[in-house]
Parts: C-alpha cells; structure tokens; sequence
C-alpha cells in the first residue's frame, strides 16, 4: 500500500532505478552517430520552427520569447516523454516482469527518470540560451526546483495508473497520445495564457502543466515570485495524481505475470 | 524455516476471447465473457528447511513452474500463503533483462544490478565475471555481436555472483552443452556446501538425484508426497503410469489381464499402421497384447536401471501351433541392442492353442539410460514363417541412479595393483 514501507523498500532498489534509466538512456541514442546530440537538436529544431511561426505568422509579442518558447518546449517534453516512456515501461518488458521479482513501480520509476535525465540535458541547452540572450535569473528562480520536483511527481503519478492500464487495455496507448496533442494547444506551451478568451482561461488554468509553465516562466524569465495559491494547486494537485496512479497501480500489480 | 507454503491454491482465468481492448471490453458488455478456471495448484502445503536443496517433479502441466513463480513471488497466490525467510534469488531464465545493443560489460552492470548485486561489489567483480565468461576480449562488444553461447555464459557468470540465501532454479541446466551443464553442477554443489537452501524444478531425474537432498512430486497440481529423493524419484517413476483399475498388484487375476491386454494390442497395432509398416504376419498366432511390468507388477512404461523387468506377450492361437516361437529385440534408436527368443533361452511353447500369455522376466535391467523400444514377434518352430510381427511398436524410458554413463552398464569392479617401487 501507499505508505513509508514502501518509500524505504523502494530506497533499497535505488542503485536499480538508476542503472536502469542510465541503460534506456543510453540505448535511445546507441545506434545513432550523433548520439546525444540529437536530444539537444530535437527541441532546437522545433523551436526554431515555432519561433519563425509565431514571430512572423502570428505575430506574438511576448518577452525573451525565444526563452519562453524554450522552456515551454522542454517541460511539454518533459511530460510527453515521460509519460508516453513509462506507458510500454510494463508491457514493454515482459521479462522483467514475468522472470524476476522486484517491486514493478521500479519500471515505471526508472522510465521516468531516463525523461528526467533526458529533460537536464536539455535545460543545459537551456542556460546557454539564456547567457546567449543576456537574461540573468533573479533569486525567483530558487522556486523553480520545487515546481519542477512537483511536474515530477504529476508525471510519475499519471504514468504509474496509465502504464498499468495499458497491460489490460492496449487503448491507453492510443487515447493518451490523442490527449497529448490536444493538450500540447490546449496549454499555453507556446503561447501565452492570454491568448486564450478571458473566459475561457480559467479553465486552462484548471490544468496543472498550465500552471506549472506560468509558474516556471515567471520565475526565470521575468523574476516574478509566483503566488502561493497558484505553487499550492501545483503542488496538491501532483500530491493527488501521484496517489490516484499509485491506487490504480498498485491494485493491478498482482496480475501483471499474468496478464502480459 | 527457509520457505513455509500454507495451503497455496492457484487458479487461473483463461477467457474464451481475449479482450485488450477498451472497445472490445465495452462491447463485450453485453454478451458476459466467458471464463474457464483452470485450477494449477490445489491446496499445496510443505516446508523447506534452511540448508535443504528440494527437487520438484512431475509431468508437465503438473504446476512445477507455477509454483516456483509464486515462491518467487511473480505470482500471486489465489488462496494460502507462503512465507519466504532470506534473501531469495531466482534463476527462472538466464540474462533476464538483457539488451542486445549494450556491450558485454554495461549488461553485466544492469544485470548484476537486477539480480541484486551491490554496486561496489559489481565493480570489484566486473573483471572476474567477464574472466569466468571468456569475454575479456568482447567486453566492450555489443551484446547483439555475440554468439548465442557466449551471451549464455556472460549471463551465468553474472547470476553465480550473487549471495542469496535461497535459489529458486527453473530448468536452466538444459540450456548448454555439457561443459557448460558441468560448470552449472559445479556452482550449484558449491552453494549447496554454503548452505543455501535450493528449489530445483526439473525433468532431469538424474540432476535431481544428485543434488537434492528432498524431492517434492506434484501430479496435477497436488502434492503427491514430499520426502528423500530416492524414494520420490521410484514412486514417481513406477507410478506415473496410467494403470488400469483392474491391474493392482493384489488383483492380478489371469483372466482380466488378458483380456485388457488383448484390447490394448489391438489398439497399438492400429495407430501404428500408419505410413511405415509395423506389423505383419500370417495371424495363425496372434499377438493380442504387450505389457512391461515394473517391480510391483504393475504396468508401466517407466523402469529403473537395475530393477526387475517384465515382458507380458498375450497371445491367441487361432487353430493349434506346435512350439512356435515368441521373440523380443530391444532397440535404442537406430542400434539393435539385443535380441532372445524363448527357444534361445532353452524355452519350448508347446503346442498352443487358444489364448494365453509368456512372460520374459528380466531380474536386473542392464539398459542404463534413454528411451528403448521393443519388437514383439511369435514365429514358427523353424523360424521360416511370421505369425504375427510387432516392429518396434512398445517403447519405455529407463531412468538412470548412477552417474556411469551410456545406455548400457557392464557389472565391474575397480581394482589397484602397485607395483613395489624402486627405494
């Protein structure tokens, strides 16, 4: 069950989370000549797309918005990869699954980690830009850790209930992939909120990863200390997909050997 | 107290139709899916003491497999409990988690992670492990780059590094050839002298009998009995037969014997007329029947190497034969191993007539291994003319207890004479 056994169980499998993203993270870029770079070239690529659409077709006026777009860009992947990762983290490993035991949440854990290190890489990208254009952080970036341990925890909670989902319903894959592009425009990546309808934004904003991206701009880009309201929704809000993927995880774990 | 199994049931729910999908599933709705309950263990209990090495057997479908998987925990019980006390180490499959475009040495790193291993101790014993292998010259090789032998041999070098205090094997030693069964022997005797308790699923009775103290027979999914191996192993092999009711050793009355046997020749004969030819003859003696009886006298097709062999030949005269002869050759595939006739061994029939039945009574089977079949014939007095031929169409296995090899033994014994050395 959800409870601290478990947190100190899971401590000891720590050296396995790792050694298990470090592998995936490594195979993804194994067979490719330019290795890891295609993981900074894959979000430069689309931001110089977007960049030139949005500055010259749509005409948005936003600050540093190269950076905001960035930003945007990354932590959308972020979510993206770790999620649609994590989906094929127990049907995608049938061995490990139906040969060894170990707590199976490892899977998932692991596969959340490998977006993880792949989403750092990339903020490397990210601090170059932002010493390239001459924008300095002020110390309301402090906060951006915690928003970003909270994305985490959203990301870990949704890919726990939608991975153990997939084991017994194969849809999930593809629901999920339809939810993340809605999403990806239904969420201000690369625009500002404010180019939803006034009415309309309040219920963006009822989306977390919304949040989670206005939050994260205004504390780096425009040295802005968000509001407590808005970290506090941020942070139940993961608290609550954490433990609702948990349940859902953690109730069809036992017949995953079988169910494969 | 290493493993306590408590009244463990386990069943499974096979639907008719498989549905993975949402839409299947909602429009399943309607009609209800239909579930067949296949139960594989059935209310299971046993102990295993700390030290012991247990061998579990049975035939397959028996729930050998399964009950490993929940002692392993990758299965869950449907009823009952088990209770593992110690650090537990399953080699249900060699290399589990292995992937083909990491080098020898990163697989290793996450292999040895998955089996448990520290990661200091990864570190102090990467090079022993790729040594024992014979890798060190592929260590940075992809894994996909390696012969199939070799990923083999990396896989078990890395799984022997671990420390558990119980071993859960599934049939790995038939895997590889016999170098490499050899050096399994070999790793398991030793953590057999370190006191690891072991649970060794497997259809190598000869394996079992060497390693495990105990031996567990399933049937079934029940629990036949439990207990020192030898014991086991016979029971298992003189009664895995199908006997027929009226074939207990205490009601082995002529007549009923006969007549099943009569029933089951004629069967046999016919399934195998097909393709090659099996049986021939001029049917003036007809051989009705064939039975191998074990040391109970029950039939069986399962014999021991050094136990007491029976041949039953039924037959039916169908008009009065003088002395004719009942022949038998055992083969082992394609090698004619040996071959009698009761006129031979100094045996006269007589004049037959009507049915009856000639027994070869082998007091200590000398065939020490492997699969044997056997040629029944009866033939007239000169040899000249078949009655009836049976060729090749019974067959039985025989287990081997010893560790000579082969598929014949020759009694013998071992004798040193040193000669006087020069001072």
């Amino acid at each position: 069950m959800f409870n601290l056994m478990h947190l100190k169980e899971l401590k000891g499998y720590k050296d396995l989370i790792l050694r298990l993203a470090w592998s995936d993270f490594k195979l993804r870029y194994k067979n490719s000549l330019l290795g890891f770079m295609w993981s900074l070239l894959e979000p430069l690529l689309m931001l110089f797309v977007l960049y030139i659409v949005f500055t010259n077709l749509m005409r948005i006026q936003v600050e540093h918005y190269q950076l905001f777009l960035l930003l945007g860009i990354i932590l959308w992947n972020f979510l993206d990869r770790g999620t649609s990762m994590s989906i094929f983290g127990i049907i995608g490993k049938p061995s490990l699954v139906q040969k060894i035991y170990f707590p199976r949440d490892i899977l998932i854990i692991s596969s959340c980690t490998t977006a993880l290190m792949m989403t750092l890489l990339e903020f490397l990208v990210f601090v170059i830009f932002m010493a390239f254009f001459r924008v300095a952080p002020g110390f309301s970036a402090l906060i951006f850790p915690l928003v970003f341990l909270f994305q985490f925890l959203t990301i870990l909670g949704l890919s726990l209930g939608l991975s153990a989902l997939n084991v017994f319903f194969r849809d999930v894959q593809f629901i999920w992939r339809l939810i993340m592009q809605v999403g990806f425009f239904a969420t201000p990546v690369i625009y500002p909120i404010t180019i939803f309808p006034e009415s309309l934004q309040k219920f963006v904003m009822l989306n977390p990863m919304a949040r989670v991206l206005t939050i994260s701009r205004d504390c780096i880009l425009y040295g802005t200390v968000p509001g407590a309201a808005d970290l506090a929704y941020v942070a139940l809000s993961s608290l609550i997909v954490l433990f609702i993927g948990y349940l859902i995880f953690d109730h069809l774990d036992p017949r995953f050997a079988e169910a494969i | 107290m290493a493993v306590v199994v408590d009244h463990l049931w386990k069943t499974f729910q096979i639907p008719h139709e498989r549905r993975t999908t949402l839409f299947e599933n909602l429009t399943g709705f309607l009609r209800p899916n239909q579930y067949e309950t296949y139960t594989v263990l059935k209310d299971l209990s046993f102990r295993v003491e700390d030290g012991e090495s247990v061998g579990i057997i049975g035939d397959n479908g028996s729930g050998k497999s399964t009950l490993l998987k929940i002692i392993a925990n990758i299965l869950k019980p449907t009823r009952g409990k088990v209770t593992v006390d110690g650090r537990m180490t399953p080699f249900l499959e060699l290399g589990v988690g292995f992937q083909s475009d990491l080098t020898a040495r990163e697989n290793v790193d996450v292999y040895a992670t998955i089996m448990g291993l520290p990661r200091r101790e990864i570190r102090n014993k990467m090079d022993d492990i790729i040594e024992f292998a014979g890798l060190q010259k592929f260590e940075d090789t992809k894994l996909k780059n390696l012969s199939s032998g070799m990923q083999v041999r990396l896989a078990f070098s890395t799984a022997i590094q671990t420390d558990p205090d119980i071993l859960l094997v599934d049939e790995v030693l038939a895997v590889g050839d016999m170098e490499f069964q050899q050096k399994c022997f070999d790793v398991f005797e030793r953590y057999k002298r370190e006191g690891v308790t072991i649970l060794f699923v497997s259809h190598d009775l000869g394996a079992v009998r060497r390693f495990c103290d105990k031996a567990l027979l399933l049937k079934g999914g029940q629990l036949v009995e439990f207990g020192e191996t030898n014991r086991i192993i016979d029971k298992y092999i003189y009664n895995s037969g199908e006997n027929p009711a009226g074939d207990e050793p205490g009601d082995k009355s002529q007549s009923s014997s006969q007549a099943e046997g009569g029933a089951d020749g004629e069967a046999r004969g016919d399934a195998g007329g097909e393709g090659k030819k099996t049986r021939w003859g001029n049917g003036k003696v007809e051989i009705t029947g064939v039975k191998l009886l074990d040391k109970n006298g029950r039939e069986n097709s399962n014999f021991v190497f050094g136990d007491p062999l029976t041949v039953r030949i039924f037959y039916r005269a169908n008009e009065p034969v003088p002395s004719p002869v009942f022949g038998i050759v055992f083969y082992s595939q394609e090698t004619y191993c040996y071959g009698t006739t009761n006129e031979f061994k100094g045996h006269d029939a007589g004049l037959i007539s009507g049915t009856g039945h000639l027994d070869l009574a082998i007091n200590r089977l000398p065939l020490l291994a492997g699969r044997f079949e056997i040629t029944v014939a009866v033939a007239s007095s000169d040899y000249t003319t078949a009655y009836d031929w049976h060729d090749r169409l019974y067959s039985f296995h025989v287990h081997n207890p010893t560790r000579e090899l082969g598929i014949f033994a020759m009694d013998g014994s071992w004798e040193m004479v040193r000669d006087e050395q020069p001072l």
